[in-house]
C-alpha cells in the first residue's frame, strides 16, 4: 500500500523516509500481533446441516449465519455446494462382522438404491486390512456388484481406527467436496493407530463422515447376557463412531431394526442435499493444533433471535 | 435357544479382541528348469513372428519335417513353463516384499514422521506395481504369447494339407453343399425364422443393461455416430437381416461390438481407434449382424433365464469397469449378446456358444463381401487383437473363445469359397475422415479419466515406479532369457 502511493507522489525525502519509517513500524506491529506460527490465509469450504425440532432449516441466507474461528468472528460467502460429490463407502467385512452381516449388507444395498445420479462412489472394505473394492465411479451399481461377488472373509480382525485413518490419508488427495460413509460395528481389534490418531486426522481432513452403526438391533437383544468388559466395547464402539460425525459435522445412526437402514441411508442423502456452505479464509496457524469452529445459524422473528440447532465440524488442525 | 446362544457367544466374541488370525501357509515351490537346448530352426522361430494372414500365404511354400516342428513344440512348451515361472517367482517374491513394506507401515504408522511414511509409500507402490506387472506378464501376456506361436505352428503344419482340400472341394463343387454356402442368395434366404420375435426381448435386454449401469455412454458426436450407422447399414442391406438395425455408438475404451437379439447393434468408441481401415470395421459389424439373423440370441436363451444372465452379465461388468484384471477378453465376451454373456461363463453351454462364434464368423465374412468389402479385413483385425490386445489390461481375448486357429482357418475357407469380387473396398476416405473426427473425442474422454477422482491415486513426489518394458507383438523372448542357442537350417522352398 505504501509503496504504490509513494511511487506517485515525488515530494522532499526527508518525508519519504518518515514514510518509510512509519511503514517499517506498522509492519512490526502487525508482525508482533500475529501468532508466531501464522501463514497465508487459505480458503476452505465449511459444510454445515442446520436444524430445527429434528427437521433439516434449508433457504437461510448469508445473514442467517454468525462463524467464528478461535473465538473471533471470520466472514464468509455463502455458496454453493461442489459438484458432483465424492462418497466413499467405507464397510466392516470380517469374519468377526457374521453376527450382524445382515445389517451391513442392507445398509450397503439401501445405499445403492437411493443414490443420486451424478456423484462419484467408490467402496472399500476393511477387516485386518483396507481393501478398495471399486475406486471411484458414476455407476454406482458396480458396488453393489462388487460387494455381492465379496467372498468369504479372510480374517477375523476388525481394525476400524486403521480403516478410518487411512481413507481419510486417500481421500485427502481429492478435489472437491468429500463425504465418507462408514458402515460398520465401531469395534476395534488391532489398529495400529489409536482414537487419538484417528481424531487428529479427521481435524485435518475435509471430509464429512457419517456412520451407520451395525449390530444395534443384537446389541439391544442380548445385552442382559452381556459381561461389563463387552458392554464397555460395545459402548466405545458407538462413541467411536460417533466421534466421527461430530468432529466431521456429519451424523451416526444405529438402527435397531434392519428395515431402518434404508430411512438411514435416505437420512443421509437428504442430509448432503440441504447443507449449506460456508466458503472462507481460515486463520487457523499450521501448528498441529485444534482451532475451534462455531457457527450460529438463527432467524429473526418479530425482533426476537431464533437460534438453530447446527452440525459443522469441530475445528481445522492444520 | 442353543441358536440364540451361539449368536450372544458370537457377538460378545466379535466385541472383544480376539488373538491374531492364521493364514494360508504356502508350500515351497520348486524354481522352474530352463528349457532344453532347442534342436530347433531359426526359420521356423521367425516364420512364428509373421502375420497370421502373412502365414496363410507363406506355409505352403514351407517345408519343415514333422521331427522339426515336433521339436519346436515341444520346446515352446518348455519356454512357456519357463518364462512363466520365472515371472510367477518374481510376483511371488514382490508380493512377499509387498507384505512386509505393508506390515512396516502398519508398525510405524501412527508415529513415523511424514518423511518416513512418504518413503514407505513411494516404496509400497513401487512394489504394487512390479508385483502387478509380473503377474500380469506371467498368468496373461506369456500365455497368450506362447498360444499364437503354438497357434501358428498348427497353421504351418496343417494349413498346406487343408489348402488341398479346399482346392478340390472348389474344382469338384462340393463347397457349394457348405452350410450357407447359397451366398449368391443372401438377403433371400432364411438362416433362423422369426427375428422379429427377438425385438422384445432386445428391448427389454437394453432396458435392463441401462437400470443395472451396465450399458456405458453414448458418443455425442453426429459425424462419428452417422459414419458408423451409414456402414452398418450398408452392411445389413446386405445381409440376411429382415428387421430393422438400430446402432448405437458406445463413448467407452472398450475394443468391443455387440449386438443384442431384434438387431440392436451396438459399437464402442474402442473398437473405431483400433480399426485400420473401413473393411475390418465392416468384418466385425457383420460378425454381430450374423448373431443376430442366426438367432443366437434366442437360441440361448432357452438355456438360461434372462435374470441369470443380468446376473452374470452384471458380475462382469463390475470386474471390468472397476479396472480389475479382466478387460477386453471379458467386454469382449459382451459380444455374444446380453445372454450370451451369461453363457460365455457358463462352461456347460461354452461348447454352444463356440459353435455360434464360428457361425457368426461365418457369416459375417459373406456380408462384408456381399456388401464389397474386402472379407479378408476381418481377419486382419482379429490377428492385430490377437499379436497385440490380448495383453491389454492383462487378459487374452479369445481364452473363452474357440481354439483360434481353428477360427483362422474357417475364417480363410470360407474367404476362399467366395465367388472372386473385382474391386473390392478396403479403406475410404469416410473412415479416415471418422478417424480425424474420433482423434479430439478420444482424447477428451482420456483427460476425463485422468481427472476422473481416485482412491488408489498414485503418492506424489515419488521416483515413477519401474517398469518391465515388453510390448505386444514383440518376440516374448525379449523378456525370458532363455539359454541355449537355436541351429539355424535354411529354409527349403517347394
Amino acid at each position: 500500500m505504501f509503496a504504490a502511493r509513494d511511487s506517485g507522489d515525488h515530494k522532499g525525502g526527508k518525508q519519504i523516509t518518515a514514510l518509510a519509517g512509519l511503514a517499517i513500524g506498522a509492519i512490526l506491529v502487525a508482525f508482533r500481533a500475529l501468532p508466531v506460527a501464522a501463514q497465508a490465509p487459505r480458503l476452505v469450504s465449511l459444510y454445515a446441516t442446520v436444524e430445527r425440532d429434528g427437521g433439516l432449516v434449508r433457504g437461510l441466507g448469508p445473514q442467517n449465519f454468525h462463524l467464528y474461528e478461535d473465538g473471533d468472528s471470520r466472514p464468509f460467502r455463502l455458496e454453493q455446494p461442489e459438484t458432483p460429490m465424492v462418497i466413499a463407502l467405507l464397510v466392516e467385512y470380517s469374519q468377526r462382522s457374521y453376527p450382524y452381516f445382515n445389517d451391513i449388507q442392507t445398509a450397503v444395498e439401501s445405499f445403492v438404491k437411493q443414490a443420486p445420479e451424478g456423484n462419484w462412489y467408490a467402496l472399500a472394505t476393511f477387516s485386518h486390512n483396507l481393501e478398495v473394492q471399486v475406486d471411484f465411479t458414476k455407476q454406482v451399481m458396480q458396488l453393489s456388484n462388487a460387494f455381492a461377488q465379496l467372498g468369504e472373509p479372510m480374517w477375523n480382525e476388525v481394525d476400524t481406527y486403521d480403516a478410518v485413518y487411512e481413507m481419510l490419508d486417500k481421500m485427502e488427495r481429492l478435489p472437491g467436496r468429500r463425504v465418507l460413509i462408514v458402515i460398520a460395528s465401531g469395534l476395534d481389534s488391532f489398529s495400529s493407530h489409536t482414537l487419538d490418531d484417528v481424531q487428529k486426522k479427521i481435524d485435518a481432513v475435509n471430509v464429512v463422515i457419517y456412520g451407520v452403526g451395525a449390530g444395534s438391533m443384537l446389541r439391544g437383544l442380548y445385552e442382559p447376557y452381556l459381561g461389563a468388559m463387552q458392554e464397555m466395547s460395545l459402548l466405545q464402539a458407538q462413541t467411536f463412531l460417533q466421534m466421527l460425525a461430530d468432529k466431521s459435522g456429519g451424523e451416526a445412526w444405529f438402527p435397531k431394526l434392519e428395515g431402518a437402514f434404508p430411512d438411514v441411508i435416505k437420512g443421509i442423502f437428504q442430509d448432503l442435499e440441504n447443507q449449506y456452505r460456508l466458503v472462507y479464509e481460515s486463520r487457523a496457524a499450521a501448528d498441529h493444533k485444534l482451532h475451534k469452529i462455531k457457527l450460529e445459524a438463527f432467524q429473526i422473528v418479530n425482533d426476537k433471535r431464533q437460534n438453530f440447532k447446527v452440525r459443522v465440524r469441530e475445528g481445522w488442525r492444520f | 435357544m442353543k441358536a440364540a446362544y451361539l449368536r450372544v457367544l458370537l457377538f460378545a466374541g466379535a466385541a472383544l479382541a480376539a488373538g491374531a488370525s492364521g493364514c494360508a501357509h504356502k508350500a515351497p515351490v520348486e524354481p522352474p528348469k530352463p528349457p532344453l537346448v532347442p534342436a530347433v530352426f531359426q526359420p521356423l522361430q521367425e516364420a512364428l513372428q509373421k502375420s497370421y494372414l502373412e502365414l496363410f500365404q507363406l506355409a505352403p511354400t514351407l517345408e519343415f519335417s514333422n521331427t522339426q516342428i515336433q521339436n519346436m513344440r515341444n520346446y515352446l512348451e518348455q519356454a512357456r513353463k519357463y518364462c512363466v515361472g520365472q515371472y510367477k517367482k518374481k510376483s511371488d517374491q514382490y508380493s512377499a516384499d509387498l507384505k512386509r513394506l505393508e506390515g512396516n507401515l502398519k508398525q510405524v504408522s501412527a508415529t513415523a514422521s511424514d518423511t518416513q511414511r512418504h518413503d514407505l509409500h513411494c516404496q509400497i507402490q513401487n512394489t504394487r506395481a512390479l508385483q502387478s506387472q509380473t503377474e500380469v506378464l506371467a498368468d496373461h501376456a506369456i500365455p497368450v504369447a506362447y498360444e499364437n506361436k503354438e497357434a501358428k505352428l498348427d497353421l504351418i503344419q496343417q494349413w498346406p494339407g487343408d489348402l488341398k482340400q479346399i482346392k478340390q472341394q472348389i474344382a469338384d463343387g462340393s463347397y457349394l453343399k457348405r452350410q450357407w454356402g447359397d451366398v449368391k442368395d443372401i438377403g433371400f434366404r432364411e438362416i433362423a425364422s422369426g427375428q422379429k420375435d427377438d425385438i422384445k426381448t432386445g428391448e427389454d435386454a437394453i432396458k435392463q443393461m441401462k437400470q443395472a449401469g451396465l450399458m456405458p455412454k453414448e458418443l455425442d458426436n453426429k459425424a462419428i455416430t452417422d459414419y458408423v450407422e451409414g456402414v452398418a447399414q450398408k452392411v445389413a442391406k446386405h445381409s440376411d437381416l429382415q428387421i430393422p438395425l438400430h446402432v448405437t455408438v458406445l463413448n467407452s475404451k472398450e475394443i468391443n461390438a455387440f449386438a443384442l437379439p431384434g438387431g440392436f447393434l451396438f459399437v464402442e468408441r474402442g473398437l473405431l481407434d483400433a480399426a485400420d481401415d473401413e473393411s475390418e470395421l465392416a468384418g466385425v459389424i457383420g460378425h454381430e449382424i450374423g448373431h443376430v439373423v442366426a438367432r443366437h440370441g434366442h437360441k440361448l436363451m432357452q438355456k438360461a433365464t434372462i435374470e441369470s444372465v443380468v446376473f452374470q452379465a452384471a458380475q462382469v461388468a463390475a470386474v471390468l469397469l472397476t479396472g480389475g484384471a479382466a478387460g477386453i477378453g471379458t467386454y469382449y465376451a459382451l459380444q455374444y449378446g446380453f445372454y450370451g454373456l451369461g453363457l460365455a461363463l457358463n462352461l456347460n453351454l461354452l461348447g454352444v456358444s463356440r459353435e455360434y462364434e464360428l457361425q457368426a464368423d461365418q457369416l459375417g465374412i459373406q456380408y462384408a463381401w456381399n456388401t464389397g468389402y474386402d472379407p479378408s479385413g476381418f481377419i486382419r483385425f482379429f490377428d492385430k487383437m490377437a499379436t497385440q490386445e490380448g495383453y491389454v489390461n492383462g487378459a487374452s481375448w479369445f481364452r473363452d473363445h474357440p481354439p483360434f486357429y481353428q477360427r483362422m482357418l474357417d475364417a480363410e475357407r470360407e474367404i476362399m469359397f467366395l465367388p472372386k469380387k473385382e474391386n473390392l473396398v478396403v479403406q475410404s476416405s469416410a473412415f479416415e475422415q471418422m478417424k480425424k473426427e474420433l482423434k479430439p473425442v478420444t482424447a477428451k474422454a482420456e483427460a476425463e479419466e485422468k481427472g476422473r477422482p481416485s482412491l488408489l491415486a498414485p503418492e506424489q513426489g515419488c521416483p515413477a515406479p519401474q517398469k518391465i518394458e515388453y510390448k505386444p507383438g514383440e518376440p516374448i523372448e525379449t523378456i525370458c532369457s532363455l539359454p541355449g542357442t537355436v541351429v539355424t537350417t535354411k529354409v527349403a522352398s517347394r
